[in-house]
């Protein structure tokens, strides 16, 4: 272990006892079985990671076959009905599939580590979001592979997505891959939120949570207040769909824009919900590769928050089109334009950071300057479009798919890139290579300026979304062909990606402990960390945790060592209160995430989904809830002692 | 500045309220559930604008009598959930059993008068927006109170099997709390969807 590492160093002996001792308690069955019952954070967190990747690699094929047929005019390589399905199905895995479970699976594996705990809380329940999760993942990719994906875009408007217009069961695919992975999204957030709140090291105050913590815990809050609006929206379609209700059909008083309303009460936090936890990793990110703690602490939190919940406030604006009346456009213009401010203070806390620092140019900082550059592109033109007069001009145009990339590729996709450097050591215990790394840097970087900047001029020339091919005589030719070259170059960074993990997943460097100096206590645990996390949970001296211990390393005694013993902390200032147990590996969050797909799959076919559905998926949480005899007599126990 | 060891052996085991994690969980699906019977109650306001009357012309307006009879109903339960919850905290099993039963038979029966209550909507589902909207809000709340049904029922056969343990008293809690969610929930939809109509 490091200098900095947390352990007791009392006793190297009694610390090698001590690990027998965890260890036996809190390693899980290896193989196949071990994989499915698996109640640890990091084992659920590394498979949300590779799962939320993957889909990430789907959406980029759908684009690629989109940027294909867009290369040259009138062309014939996908038809307007396949076309259709593709950026339907592209948008949904993007938003739906990879980057919110992706940056809730960061969440998932990192939060307990910096907070100095032993596992999530409610472990259980962690389990049973990411089946849910996979089961909506696997339903949206076996729909578009029998012709059955999605095909009235990623935010679904009525009435194209009603039963009139959307015959056969395309749509509903997409309520019920909404419906799932809301449910996992929901889950995610409360754990996470509880983890925060309950689990914290002693002495972690609020006040010297690291500030990826603080990401997470308004992006969980986000989520808690955003999601439902659109898992309850989905519903009220697939119930148009299946049993004739008139949510959405204006001839029996229904409204075609209560959709977009509820959808993008969503929709619009959907996008901080990305940001927000990017915003986390760059601060930790720039706190490391300048070896200081970011500057202006309390006005970063402040600032996250105030994103948080100006977030919310900025819905009508994906409306303008619709006829908002006039105080309304001005209301939400003012809002739209607002929240560039407490984005712009993170963006000068982190230059005043850097300013008189030396930072280290390596892999992941580079991914943060690039990420610096994309995003005020997108926000620039974010400020644009908040103006109604501007928006009108170029709404469902070009601009808006050029705008809304910059944001989410440059805003999220470019730190996360760069969070991947970063952490991968800590998961793996392995170095990426940063030759390769600069390699992907770069053709990343290229690649989605010579995308994304082209449709900016293509979007004011007229070119309008969701066309699967143009004339000729348009002259949209070249720019397009020019972003296609660009999609090329950004499958090539990512499979240099690709390439970079696999090399060094075999022969990497191993990394030790904490390669980057970094502050927080996941670089306090070796890497990659074991199963129980902390030798000793520490005593968490100041803000940060690593940089601010004293030679004596104080720590937490007195956990039990033969159970999966938990401490839990008071919500503001940490103080010891409670010792709780969580449970052991267990099969019963599998067999609910199937009794749970097994409902809503039935739903889009017959409402007696309901009924068979809800008897099995109770029969599976009580089963769940009733203590088999060996975790009683655990918890028996540990209550008398 | 040097900080000394922290020893946490001689801490509770079984604690309440907001020092249970339970009780977190518990009272973050209450800011879910809530934030769904807020949107459905959204949706319902919303379509009303697209009607000169609601209901709408040749609907009937909702009937009161079981719709009273369930806020009756479910104001009584109270006193039941109550003694139930200061037994959990009291660690009485006794008048916890007693009075968490007493408390599922409150619920049953507020599940039984729910049945009448959507016949008292006085329209279907599928007829126009007003119905839709009506049915799933109501709808909305059948589902969180058949959860709840079923959670006690199952606390219940947990303290009554071999397999109890302190900590289910602290989940009795969890229980009850979630039942004052379920009551304090029902009055608003109660006012809206029954009453409401007759004042629009």
């Amino acid at each position: 272990m490091t200098e900095t590492s947390v352990s007791s160093r009392v006793d190297p002996a009694a610390d090698e006892r001590l690990h027998q001792e965890l260890e036996r308690t809190w390693h899980e069955r290896t193989g196949f079985w071990g994989w499915l019952t698996s109640v640890d954070h990091k084992s659920i967190g590394k498979r949300y990671i590779v799962t939320a990747f993957a889909f990430f690699i789907l959406g980029g094929l759908n684009a690629a076959l989109m940027r294909a047929q867009l290369a040259r005019p009138e062309n014939t390589l996908v038809g307007p009905d396949l076309y259709n399905q593709l950026f339907s199905v592209h948008g949904t895995t993007m938003m739906f599939l990879f980057a919110v479970p992706m940056m809730t699976a960061m969440g998932i594996y990192f939060v307990p580590l910096m907070v100095g705990a032993r596992n999530i809380a409610y472990p259980r329940l962690n389990a049973y979001g990411y089946y849910v999760y996979l089961i909506g993942g696997i339903l949206l990719y076996a729909g578009l592979f029998t012709n059955t994906g999605p095909e009235a875009g990623w935010f679904n408007y009525v009435p194209l997505a009603g039963p009139e217009f959307s015959p056969g069961k395309r749509s509903d695919v997409y309520a019920q891959t909404v419906t799932f992975t809301e449910i996992a999204a929901i889950i995610g957030a409360v754990e996470i939120i509880v983890t925060i709140f309950k689990h914290r090291a002693p002495g972690m105050s609020l006040g010297r949570m690291p500030l990826f913590v603080w990401a997470q815990l308004v992006t969980a809050f986000m989520i808690l207040f955003a999601m439902p609006w659109v898992a309850t929206a989905s519903l009220m379609l697939a119930m148009d769909r299946l049993i004739a209700t008139h949510f959405f059909n204006p001839a029996e008083g229904g409204d075609t824009l209560l959709w977009q309303h509820l959808f993008w009460f969503f929709g619009h936090p959907e996008v901080y919900i990305i940001f927000v936890p990017a915003l986390g990793m760059v601060s930790q990110i720039v706190s490391a590769a300048t070896r200081r703690e970011i500057f202006g602490y309390p006005v970063m939190v402040l600032a996250l928050v105030m994103t948080g919940f100006l977030g919310f406030g900025l819905w009508v604006h994906h409306m303008f089109a619709t006829g908002v009346p006039q105080l309304g456009q001005s209301f939400f213009t003012a809002a739209s334009m607002m929240i560039a401010i407490p984005s712009g203070v993170q963006i000068f806390c982190w230059i005043a950071t850097i300013w008189a620092a030396r930072p280290r140019f390596t892999v992941p900082f580079l991914f943060v300057l690039g990420f610096v550059v994309l995003f005020i592109i997108g926000g620039f033109t974010g400020v644009m479009i908040a103006s109604v007069s501007y928006d009108q001009q170029v709404h469902d145009t070009y601009f808006i798919v050029a705008h809304l990339h910059y944001v989410l590729l440059g805003g999220a996709v470019t730190p996360l890139f760069g969070a991947f450097y970063f952490w991968f050591p800590k998961i793996t215990g392995r170095m990426l290579s940063e030759a390769l790394g600069r390699c992907h840097f770069a053709l990343f970087f290229l690649g989605v300026n010579l995308t994304f900047f082209p449709m900016h001029q293509l979007g004011l020339e007229g070119m309008t979304r969701r066309v699967y091919t143009y004339l000729a005589e348009t002259g949209w030719g070249d720019l397009n062909l020019l972003a296609t070259i660009g999609a090329a170059t950004i499958a090539l960074s990512v499979a240099l990606f690709l390439v970079n993990v696999a090399r060094s997943l075999a022969a990497g460097e191993v990394s030790g402990d904490n390669p980057w100096d970094g502050e927080t206590l996941d670089w306090g645990t070796s890497s990659p960390p074991p199963s129980y996390n902390f030798l000793h949970i520490p005593v968490v001296q100041g803000r940060s945790a690593l940089w601010s211990r004293t030679p004596d390393k104080p720590v937490v005694t007195g956990l039990r060592t033969d159970m999966h013993e938990v401490l839990v902390t008071t919500l503001m200032d940490a103080r010891p209160d409670s010792r709780h147990l969580h449970p052991r590996s267990t099969v019963m969050p599998l067999l609910a995430a199937l009794a749970t797909g097994v409902t809503f799959i039935t739903l889009i076919f017959t409402p007696w989904g309901l009924p068979v559905g809800g008897a099995l998926m109770t029969a599976a949480f009580v089963a769940w809830a009733w203590p088999d005899r060996e975790s009683y007599e655990e918890q028996r126990l540990q209550e008398s002692s | 500045m040097s900080t000394a060891n922290v020893d946490v052996s001689s801490l509770p085991t079984t604690t309440f309220s907001h020092r249970s994690l339970a009780w977190w969980g518990t009272l973050g699906f209450m800011v879910v559930e809530g934030t769904t019977l807020f949107i459905a109650v959204v949706a319902y306001f919303y379509l009303s604008r697209n009607y000169q009357t609601w209901p709408p012309e040749h609907i009937v307006q909702p009937s009161l009598l079981w719709p009273t009879v369930q806020v009756v109903l479910l104001l009584a339960s109270l006193v039941p959930t109550v003694l139930a919850d200061r037994a959990a905290y009291r660690i009485d099993l006794v008048k916890l059993r007693q009075w968490l039963f007493v408390t599922l038979v409150f619920e049953l029966a507020s599940v039984a008068v729910r049945w009448q209550e959507f016949l008292s909507l006085n329209v279907r589902w599928d007829t126009n927006a007003y119905g839709s909207s009506a049915w799933t809000l109501v709808g909305f709340h059948t589902t969180l109170l058949l959860a709840d049904v079923i959670e006690t029922a199952v606390l219940i056969a947990l303290l009554f099997s071999k397999r109890r343990l302190d900590r289910h008293y602290s989940d009795a809690t969890d229980v009850t709390f979630y039942w004052y969610f379920l009551v304090a929930t029902w009055i608003p939809i109660y006012v809206i969807v029954y009453l409401g109509p007759r004042f629009m």
